[in-house]
């Protein structure tokens, strides 16, 4: 029996309507005896690549498509009647209208090759040009490419289910006017009742029609997912588009639209024609109808999709004028060479060598306009003010050193190309480009400017089901009560949804969660039913697309939501296969930090510094750096990092390049950083396998680092040339091909004379860390910025703090970056209308408000106006624009805040120069907004000239006063909050971070703090560790809790913020301390506790929770010997979960193993947000 | 020490017993005011001369027979003003009466959030908290021009004298004033239109039945609908004529339901209540010309009887027989 052809499918890129993946259907579609299979998704074709790959791989031939919402004609008679209705609709008082769907349903498919590709393209772009949801206009409703199914969805299918086929044919008119020969009416039967859409009465309505009109007639399922028994799914893709619960619109999935076989069509097609009045074997016509439609659409994944050409912008765009463009790239690095002196250095043949080398290899592949298209992007950030930085392995090319894209000089730091682009690599070449994310969107403007919309777009990132999404969709679906949807969402960690329910067995902070969950039924098998399923689309915050004027006729475009750009609909990976060029524009919140300080040194004290030129080997920066005080650096100041630049204790540049190689989950995992840190305090000999191979190996102790190394060692020892080393390298990930690769090296390494036992250790080496390292090109790329943010926190530590605070760069809360700058000395200076600006900045203290210094003045920083929780930018402007302000008054008509916002500014302080109660001011504030109201200009009673009258109200108290600071600014400014808890912390005898530092090795101790940030990330052992950081005013505590003690200890770090924690002092250097966490406790219960029942309420408290706990093991339990990297011992017994834990394990492509769980974010409510105390504080705060 | 604030326990299935059990306040003494739907407030200025007994005795008395008559327990506050009396049932519990002795009353008062005082509603505790005056102790210190400011001359002055603890307020001796309440409840978030009014037909009908029942007829009705997220709407309509006829309470719930046009809102149940009630002999009705009015009447009439005989379900509108 010949195979059928689903001309009618979508996949999950349909958001909230596809449930199979387009590798699913493509699979079934081979299992089920298809020879080709149509994707139709709705109002996208962002599944298009996915789905070609998926059906090359599974050997069917790939028909592609859309549907689309269609407008009817505008001069249809009767399409007034329903908006009308829709208009005169009472606007609801709660809950939002409906969903409006009603616009009708039309599936394209591409036909003619490339011509008709570019059609659906066109129709795709152009329904994405309408306001609010996807519509194609009537006038773009024309292609000679493709052919047209009008379904049940269709104006024709509507009217023929309202039983109306004179209508059906006057609406058929239009169509046939458009697509003539191309249009096909297509018949569905999923068994239901009816006459409406999958009704048997309608598909044999649309067949009788079809032969009445003359008018082809197709056979399809309208497949929405793959496998029958997933129409519950569906159900609630259908419940979170139309946003009401399942049930609500009556009509459930009929079950029925899944990918059937042959025979069933079959059969299907027989029902319906025996039901249309025709004799039972007609059915093969219908049928063979299909057959020749699927026949006709011939689309070639590689020919008319563009699949693996690529499209470079025409090079008259990129400054070759009327040269090639290899010619213009030629001259261009040698005008490089000149201006950079290299033509003058003693080395200066090695440069040229280099130079012509690296242009062959451009010309070799014809990148020469890409190269150019860069340089041209660069210049042009670089011209509007904006700093501008390469990262990648680009920074390895010395052309693109010399095109000013890549600052580091790749020959001095023993950068490759190869490792970039070589002659036996075929890949696109990737240079990514670092700007300040602050004006990131600028710069994008600037490329679309420069190269027109016809050539640019950004690219898409799909937003997939995890597991929070999928709870509270699937809740809200099954009508649950929105507060509980949000309690068990919330409780996870960012994890994929098909992991919802083994997660619930495993983690021990569900525990709680899994005792209930019969009670939600079938939501965790449907949770896990929506597991990747694309919900929506963003724009990718990085990617731009460049191409040549043919990118729409190969790319569907539509508008982003926010800023309008032009948005192709494929993600990432899809560009790269079609071809198309993509740069990767990263917009570097540091990048704009360190130009906020930098304006700000200059505003303040005139002077100029030159980021890019700051001297290097700066002693006061590496001491800083050394002290592992780094908070706020660049790469360096995750707890991690300072954990490891403590034992490092970087001296120079390329200290700082390793120390960022070092730090990557390889090298952790492939426990690199031990022997090198001891072979760098001289503890360890510095070891090589043969004395060739000292040079590669001499920066780093003999411990392979750099990907750069592998390279140098296989191109030595076995003389293949360093292309070749590096396709080889790329090989070792892939277990097969290692193999293979082990076989190869030895034989070559022989041949050039090595002897078997030095060739077994350097193998060794390049087999253990040949897929881990890391790319020294961007290593140096990283560094730079690490050490200019290191130099501005030694040199100008008020104006670093100002542009971290106003541009949030790092991992930390703001209120912590506050206290590490009131540790370093920097005073903080409130918050004040007459002297703050919009963003932060710094200020000069004189002697008299710093008494305890001796120094004359000192740089502060001045809070900043921005940071006032909900103002907005034209009132922050208005504010630092009227300044001074005589009076309230005077404030309050200049700067004309709202009422909310003075309310705001009145409680932190930032009025306090008007009057002396923040009480007072905030009853005068209501009564200016009152005055204003009425538009009576009121008189306000003053006291003493400018000051206000005071009007008798308690003043805010100082914890009111802490409490509205961390409400409204997020921030703990006038003093640490934890300085209000230290009298109970000392009853407890909770040692500081300060004191911390002198506590011996394995000594049990009592830590407290605000959490800065929890991270679970993947570890060499493959377990789960909690890594936390507590601030307590005097210091960081790192804390790290292994998995025996997360049964106690999870729930409580993820969901406390305030914690209390006992646990054992690891020390592993000088600077290098951390505390392994046995119990834990939420501070701010007990501090509650305290307060309520004293002491003996706090010690009940603490005999009820530790009572239970297992006797710690102060010498050393089988977790700290894990912290120290020293075990290779099993599991610890007793934890039933070790076997599926054991198959779960995820294996990265680097080879090395991840647990499950180890995931990026942990649940909870993330690192300290002000506001929470605001809630938690008792009483009631101003 | 002389008002009495008493809130019996009943359950809202037995709202219409509260004119019995008020039966009970007015045997001591005759300035008797109802709170509906289960409260009263009973001034006992005289009684306790009669009866020679303080207040927080006759309470006593009081719960002791509202349990052997009517198995009904209650809770009740004692003090000086019906304010405070009203303030002292709050810390009450059911078996012991709360009193505020005379001139305790600031000392009392002191400690109380603001929202506790009657006449604070959630505005006003909101603008008082903002600015610091969490308390009534608070307040009461506060300048009383300060509180005039906040909240307005009258309310301030007000506020500023009960905080001191000054009640002037009056019990005031009057009907039971009452109302009914029908409630139907989804057990999953209802969007249909159709249910939602079919449980609107119920709800008025139930009314409407219960009314009859009593000789009663309402003014207001009165429309509430609770949503998934615990929120709620209420819309009220008073009646072109007060009337316990089922039809014209269905019509205008529909209305009231009509103009909230609700659409994707997650209705978990909606709630009708018969507002102002009075009794039906007082009731005036527009008679028309039109027969139908006259019969719809009159089925209704005959099927009270045939409930009265066969239960409540016995005859039902054809909607909600499915």
């Amino acid at each position: 029996m010949p195979g059928f052809t689903h001309l009618h499918t979508v996949s999950g890129f349909s958001a909230r309507y596809g449930a199979s993946h387009p590798e699913r259907l493509a699979e079934r579609a081979v299992e089920r005896g298809m020879d080709a299979l149509a994707l139709t998704d709705r109002d996208t074709l962002a599944g298009t690549v996915r789905f070609a790959k998926a059906c090359a791989k599974a050997g069917v031939r790939p028909l592609f498509g859309a549907e689309l919402a269609v407008a009817p004609p505008e001069s249809g008679a009767d399409r007034t009647d329903t908006s009308v209705r829709r208009d005169r609709r009472r606007a609801p008082v709660r809950g939002g209208a409906f969903v409006d769907e009603s616009a009708p349903r039309v599936t394209f498919l591409a036909r003619d090759g490339a011509r008709g590709w570019a059609d659906l393209c066109r129709l795709v772009s152009a329904a994405h040009t309408a306001e609010g949801t996807p519509l194609l206009s009537w006038p773009d409703n024309h292609a000679d490419g493709l052919t047209v199914l009008l379904g049940p969805d269709s104006d024709v299918g509507r009217a023929l289910t309202a039983g109306r086929p004179d209508r059906a044919a006057r609406l058929l008119a239009p169509w046939r006017e458009v697509y003539g020969d191309a249009l096909r009416l297509e018949a569905v039967w999923h068994g239901r009742e009816g006459t409406g859409p999958g009704s048997l009465r309608l598909a044999s309505r649309t067949v009788g029609f079809a032969a009445e009109q003359g008018v082809r007639p197709v056979l399809s399922n309208a497949v929405r997912y793959a496998d029958p028994g997933q129409g519950e799914v569906a159900d609630v893709l259908d419940a979170a588009r139309r946003l009401v619960p399942i049930g609500a619109t009556k009509e459930l999935d009929s079950g029925e639209a899944w990918l059937k076989d042959a025979g069933a069509m079959r059969h299907a097609a027989e029902r319906i024609v025996e039901s249309a009045g025709f004799r039972r074997d007609t059915a093969h016509r219908l049928l063979e109808q299909t057959r020749a439609t699927a026949a006709e659409c011939l689309v070639d994944p590689e020919d008319d999709l563009g699949m693996g050409a690529v499209h470079f912008p025409e090079p008259h765009l990129v400054g070759a004028g009327r040269r090639t463009a290899q010619r213009a790239l030629a001259s261009r690095a040698a005008a490089g060479m000149v201006r950079r002196g290299y033509d003058r250095r003693p080395g200066r043949r090695e440069y040229w060598e280099r130079m012509h080398h690296e242009l062959d290899i451009i010309a070799h592949h014809g990148f020469a306009s890409y190269f150019l298209t860069v340089a041209q992007v660069v210049d042009d950030v670089r011209h509007m003010g904006i700093r501008v930085a390469a990262r990648g392995s680009g920074a390895g090319s010395l052309v693109n050193h010399l095109l000013g894209i890549a600052h580091a000089d790749p020959v001095e730091h023993g950068l490759l190309m190869e490792r970039f682009l070589s002659r036996e690599r075929v890949v696109l070449p990737d240079i990514d480009i670092d700007v300040e994310s602050a004006r990131r969107l600028e710069v994008y403007r600037a490329i679309i400017g420069r190269f027109g919309t016809e050539r640019v777009a950004t690219v898409a990132m799909p937003e997939t089901y995890r597991v929070r999404h999928a709870i509270r969709d699937v809740g809200a679906a099954l009508s649950m009560d929105p507060a509980e949807i949000d309690r068990v969402a919330k409780s996870f960690p960012h994890i994929r949804a098909r992991d919802a329910r083994a997660a619930l067995e495993e983690l021990p902070e569900l525990r709680e969660l899994a005792g209930e969950r019969e009670r939600y039924g079938k939501l965790w098998a449907l949770v896990e039913g929506l597991d990747a399923l694309p919900r929506g689309v963003a724009m990718h915050p990085c990617g731009v697309l460049l191409s040549d004027a043919s990118l729409l006729s190969r790319t569907p475009v539509m508008p982003t939501s926010g800023e309008g750009f032009p948005m192709a609909q494929f993600d990432k990976d899809d560009v790269e296969d079609l071809g198309l060029l993509k740069l990767d524009v990263l917009g570097v919140r540091m990048q704009s930090a360190m130009a906020h300080a930098v304006a700000e040194v200059e505003r303040a004290t005139g002077e100029r510094v030159d980021l890019d030129a700051v001297p290097e080997g700066d002693p006061a920066t590496y001491r800083m750096i050394r002290s592992a005080e780094t908070l706020g650096c660049f790469q360096i100041e995750s707890p991690g990092q300072r954990d490891l630049v403590g034992r490092l204790q970087p001296a120079t540049f390329h200290d700082l390049v390793v120390d960022i190689s070092l730090f990557r989950p390889g090298p952790v995992a492939a426990d690199m950083v031990r022997p090198f840190i001891e072979a760098r305090h001289g503890r360890a000999p510095v070891r090589h396998p043969h004395e060739d191979l000292a040079e590669p190996l001499e920066g780093t102790y003999g411990v392979v680092v750099f990907h750069e190394q592998i390279i140098d060692i296989v191109a030595i020892m076995t003389g293949c040339g360093r292309g070749e080393a590096d396709r080889v390298r790329r090989g070792l990930s892939d277990p097969e091909s290692q193999g293979r690769i082990k076989v190869w090296f030895a034989q070559h390494a022989a041949a050039n004379g090595y002897d078997a036992e030095t060739i077994q250790r350097t193998w060794e080496i390049v087999e253990a860390f040949g897929s881990y390292g890391f790319c020294k090109a961007h290593a140096v790329a990283f560094a730079v910025p690490t050490y200019q943010s290191a130099w501005l926190k030694a040199h100008h530590p008020a104006a670093f703090y100002a542009g971290l605070l106003t541009h949030d760069p790092g991992m930390y809360p703001k209120r912590l970056l506050l206290a590490d700058a009131r540790r370093r000395g920097v005073p903080i200076l409130p918050l004040d209308v007459n002297k703050s600006g919009v963003a932060h900045r710094i200020e000069l203290v004189p002697e008299s408000r710093k008494a305890r210094s001796r120094k004359p003045d000192a740089w502060g920083l001045r809070l900043a106006l921005s940071d006032v929780h909900g103002i907005s930018e034209a009132e922050a402007g208005r504010i630092a624009e009227g300044q001074p302000y005589a009076s309230l008054l005077d404030f309050w008509e200049r700067a004309r805040p709202s009422r909310p916002l003075a309310g705001r500014l009145a409680q932190v302080g930032a009025l306090d120069a008007f009057g002396a109660n923040r009480r007072d001011l905030q009853l005068h504030l209501t009564e200016l907004h009152r005055g204003a109201r009425g538009g009576r200009g009121d008189q306000l009673p003053l006291a003493g000239g400018r000051k206000t009258a005071s009007a008798g109200l308690p003043d805010l108290t100082s914890e009111e006063k802490l409490s509205a600071e961390l409400g409204v600014l997020s921030m703990d400014a006038s003093r640490n909050l934890m300085d209000d808890h230290r009298t109970f912390l000392r009853e407890l005898g909770v040692v500081s971070a300060k004191r911390l530092r002198e506590a011996r090795h394995g000594e049990t101790v009592l830590v407290a703090g605000a959490k800065a940030a929890t991270q679970t990330p993947p570890i060499r052992s493959g377990r789960r560790v909690i890594f936390s950081t507590l601030d307590d005013g005097s210091g960081l505590v790192d804390l790290a809790f292994f998995d025996d003690s997360h049964d106690t200890c999870a729930h409580t770090v993820f969901h406390s913020w305030l914690l209390l924690v006992r646990g054992v002092v690891q020390r592993r250097g000088p600077r290098s301390l951390s505390v392994v966490g046995s119990a834990a406790w939420n501070l701010a219960d007990l501090l509650e506790v305290r307060r309520e029942e004293g002491l003996e309420g706090v010690a009940a408290r603490l005999a009820a929770a530790g009572g239970s706990r297992e006797g710690d093991d102060p010498e050393g339990g089988p977790a700290r010997r894990r912290l120290a990297g020293s075990d290779g011992q099993p599991a610890p017994a007793g934890s039933a979960a070790q076997d599926p834990m054991e198959q779960r394990r995820i294996r990265m492509s680097t080879g090395y193993e991840m647990h499950p769980w180890a995931d990026l974010r942990p649940a909870g409510e993330g690192p300290a947000v002000g506001r929470k105390l605001w809630h938690q504080s008792p009483g009631s705060a101003g | 020490m002389t008002i009495l604030c008493v809130r019996f326990q009943l359950p809202p299935t037995r709202e219409a017993a509260l004119p019995e059990l008020l039966g009970l306040l007015e045997e001591f003494t005759p300035v008797v005011e109802a709170l509906p739907p289960d409260g009263a407030l009973a001034d006992l200025r005289g009684a306790e001369r009669y009866f020679g007994r303080d207040a927080v005795e006759l309470a006593s008395v009081l719960r002791v027979r509202a349990l052997a008559l009517y198995g009904v327990d209650c809770v009740i506050g004692a003090g000086p003003g019906p304010m405070l009396a009203r303030m002292a049932l709050r810390d009450a519990r059911p078996g012991l009466t709360r009193a505020v002795p005379g001139g305790g009353e600031r000392d009392f008062l002191a400690a109380k959030p603001v929202a506790a005082l009657p006449g604070v509603g959630t505005a006003t505790a909101r603008t008082l908290c903002e600015y610091g005056l969490d308390t009534l102790g608070r307040v009461a210190a506060a300048p009383l021009s300060t509180l005039q400011r906040l909240v307005g001359a009258k309310a301030g002055r007000e506020l500023h004298e009960k905080a001191q603890g000054v009640d002037r307020g009056r019990v005031v001796p009057n009907g039971v004033s009452r109302s009914l309440a029908a409630d139907r409840p989804f057990d999953r978030d209802e969007l249909d239109p159709d249910r939602h009014r079919r449980a609107l037909l119920s709800a008025a009908g139930d009314l409407g039945a219960r009314l009859r029942a009593v000789d009663k007829v309402c003014r207001t009705l009165t429309l509430t609908v609770r949503y998934a997220d615990r929120s709620a709407t209420t819309r009220s309509r008073t009646l072109s004529e007060p009337t316990a006829h089922s039809a014209a309470l269905t019509r205008t719930a529909y209305d009231l339901y009509e103009s909230l046009g609700l659409q994707r809102a997650r209705v978990r149940s909606l709630a009708l209540r018969a507002e102002s009630l009075t009794s039906a002999e007082h009731a005036s009705h527009q008679l028309t010309f039109d027969p139908v009015d006259e019969k719809v009447r009159r089925i209704e009439e005959v099927a009270d009887r045939a409930r009265a005989k066969f239960g409540p379900r016995a005859v039902i509108p054809g909607s909600l027989a499915a």
